[in-house]
Formats: C-alpha cells, sequence, structure tokens
C-alpha cells in the first residue's frame, strides 16, 4: 500500500529514504547507484525499494469521505 | 581483551575486539539485540482516522518508528514503581493532528508532537499514511521502553554481526604473477605492486577462497585468527551504536553476575 517502514528482514530503516530514490530513479539515474548512496548495501533492504509499488493512491480514489458543506 | 574502533559513522559503528571466544562474540551480540532497551510506540488509540489505511495498519506503522531513546530518565514498564500501569517515568505520550484541506496530504513521522522533547521519531521523513480531501487523522500513542525480548520493534539495532579477523597469506616463491587472484576477487584485495603481489584492506576478505580455487600454483592461503573479531553494529537510530554496545557489555556483566551467585548457593 504504502512503503514499509523498516526492512521486513533485517529491520533496517527505509521508509524515510523511499521519497529521494523515487526521485532520482525518475531523472534517469542507475538505481544501483542510488541505492548505495542512500547506504543501503545489503539486499533485503535494496529489494524492498526496488520491488515496491505505491498503490494508496490509486485506493484514495475510492476514498468515501464526504464533503461538508459551507465547512 | 582490547576493542580497537576501525570506522564509525552516525548509525554504524566497526571495531575489532581481541582476547575473546566465539561464545562470548555471540554472547555481546545477542545482547544487543535482545536486552538493550529501547523507546517505541506500544498502545495507540486512534480517535479519528478517515484515512483509507485501516486503525490497525497504522498503529503498526507507528510502532516501528524508531525513537530517540533516553534511558537515563525512563524505566522499563517492569521496574517502574507503578508496577506497569504507565506513569510519567515509564510512559511518554506523543500525539498525531493532521488534516488535509483540498488537497493530498502525506503524513510524516515529524508530525508527532512528543510530551517529551527528548523522545522524538529519529527521522521526521517517514511516510506514514496519505490523506486524500477532507480526511482527517487524530491519533494519541503512548511509547515506553521495551527489549528485543519482547518485540523486534524494540531492538536498538538492525544488524549486529560479527565475522573472524581474516589472515590473507601469498606464498612469494610459488607465485607466478599471473594476476588471476586479482581479477577474480570481489573485495579487491589484491594488487600487483612493482612486480610482487601485494595485499590490501585485508579486514574486507569475506573468506569466499575464490583466490585460492584460482590461484594454479597454491601460492595463497586464507585462514584466520580464532580469538579476534571483527564486530560491525547498526544502530536503528534509537540510541548511538557505541552506546548500545556499551549498555550491552553492562547487561551481559550482570547476568553472568546473577548466574555466578547461583552456581555459587549451589
Amino acid at each position: 500500500m504504502i512503503i514499509p517502514i523498516r526492512c521486513f528482514t533485517c529491520g533496517k530503516l527505509v521508509a524515510d529514504k523511499f521519497d529521494q530514490f523515487k526521485r532520482q530513479v525518475r531523472q534517469g539515474e542507475d538505481p544501483a547507484v542510488v541505492l548505495d548512496n542512500l547506504g543501503l548495501h545489503r539486499y533485503c533492504c535494496r529489494r524492498m525499494l526496488l520491488s515496491h509499488i505505491d498503490i494508496i493512491d490509486s485506493f484514495m480514489a475510492f476514498a468515501t469521505t464526504e464533503v461538508v458543506e459551507g465547512k | 581483551m582490547d576493542i580497537m574502533i576501525i570506522h564509525r559513522q552516525d548509525d554504524v559503528i566497526h571495531f575489532l575486539v581481541e582476547g575473546i571466544d566465539v561464545a562470548f562474540a555471540n554472547a555481546l551480540r545477542r545482547t544487543m539485540l535482545t536486552r538493550v532497551p529501547a523507546m517505541a510506540i506500544d498502545e495507540v488509540l486512534v480517535l479519528e482516522n478517515t484515512s483509507v489505511m485501516y486503525d490497525e495498519i497504522l498503529a503498526h506503522r507507528l510502532g516501528l518508528i524508531p525513537l530517540i531513546t533516553d534511558l537515563e530518565s525512563y524505566n522499563l514498564p517492569q521496574d517502574c514503581d507503578c508496577e506497569g500501569k504507565g506513569c510519567s517515568l515509564c510512559q511518554c505520550t506523543l500525539t498525531l493532528e493532521k488534516e488535509s484541506g483540498s488537497e493530498d496530504v502525506v503524513v510524516y513521522s515529524g508530525d508527532l508532537v512528543s510530551q517529551d522533547p527528548k523522545v522524538n521519531p529519529s527521522t521526521g521523513e517517514i511516510p506514514l499514511v496519505k490523506l486524500a480531501p477532507n480526511q482527517r487523522l487524530i491519533i494519541e500513542a503512548y511509547a515506553r521502553l521495551g527489549t528485543g525480548l519482547e518485540n523486534a520493534k524494540f531492538q536498538p539495532v538492525s544488524t549486529v554481526a560479527y565475522k573472524y579477523v581474516p589472515i590473507v597469506e601469498v606464498d612469494k616463491d610459488k607465485c607466478t604473477k599471473c594476476e588471476a587472484c586479482v581479477e577474480v576477487c570481489p573485495k579487491k584485495i589484491f594488487v600487483i605492486d612493482k612486480d610482487t603481489l601485494a595485499t590490501q584492506n585485508t579486514l574486507d576478505c569475506t573468506m569466499c577462497e575464490l583466490c585460492v580455487q584460482e590461484c594454479e600454483p597454491g601460492a595463497i592461503t586464507i585462514g584466520s585468527k580464532n580469538d579476534a573479531f571483527l564486530f560491525k553494529v547498526e544502530s536503528s537510530g534509537a540510541l548511538a551504536p557505541e552506546a548500545i554496545v556499551e549498555n550491552a557489555a553492562d547487561t551481559l556483566k550482570k547476568r553472568i553476575r546473577v548466574s555466578l551467585d547461583f552456581v555459587g548457593k549451589l
């Protein structure tokens, strides 16, 4: 749904690095280099970012919150 | 026992310990993983959550945020005078209130407001949830000390590892300078320096022995010291890595004392 906070295997914090990873990869940088610079050296942490797909935006399209008029 | 710090960064420490055996090295590692207390959110009161994320997932995510721990001013709930009911000496309240206006808003760990200025998320950039327009989140979270024994979220470390100190030896008489080892070594340990094969950064050697397999004349031998260990301690951000090692050593000492006292009574 949204990036997991920690690596499933080793428990390293990964969520705070995802925004930067996504931004730099979108700019065309090599994901391997970006991951190295972020300090993710083990393959367990690297797969957390590499294989993640954010689907919370698709869920948000179905949000059921009512808009209160005149508020 | 001698300790030499090889490398120290914000949240990682590498050090060399000499004069201990595997049993002690592993005891130290396991103490760091399971016995060193750290702060984490343990109970969450969800007052309002209209986001697309379930309360349980949100509470789980909050629990995983590493909180900067002040071991001096907090007690473990089981050691506290309040007998674990939760008082200001063993509990810290964090609140979170966020409302999205007409646009999407990302709620970050930095939006948590702590009652104690010393207890805060180690980084404010952890995305917790995303709010669609007109969604609201009001949360009260209670953080407490705990140990890795109870739940992995209380571990102050993400990885603690140790390895033997490698000894890389090159027999200069047998070496034909074919440079096969220079190519094959994943850690780039071998270099050709003025027509002789030299070694560099031998502490990086993973003892994969690819060089030994590749070396036809059999000039390379990889061995290890059996009384020295290279430790790597990676903090989750709750405590400084050296504080974790110090605390683990203290805890281990206390626990050994308890068992020795018990044995003495038999």
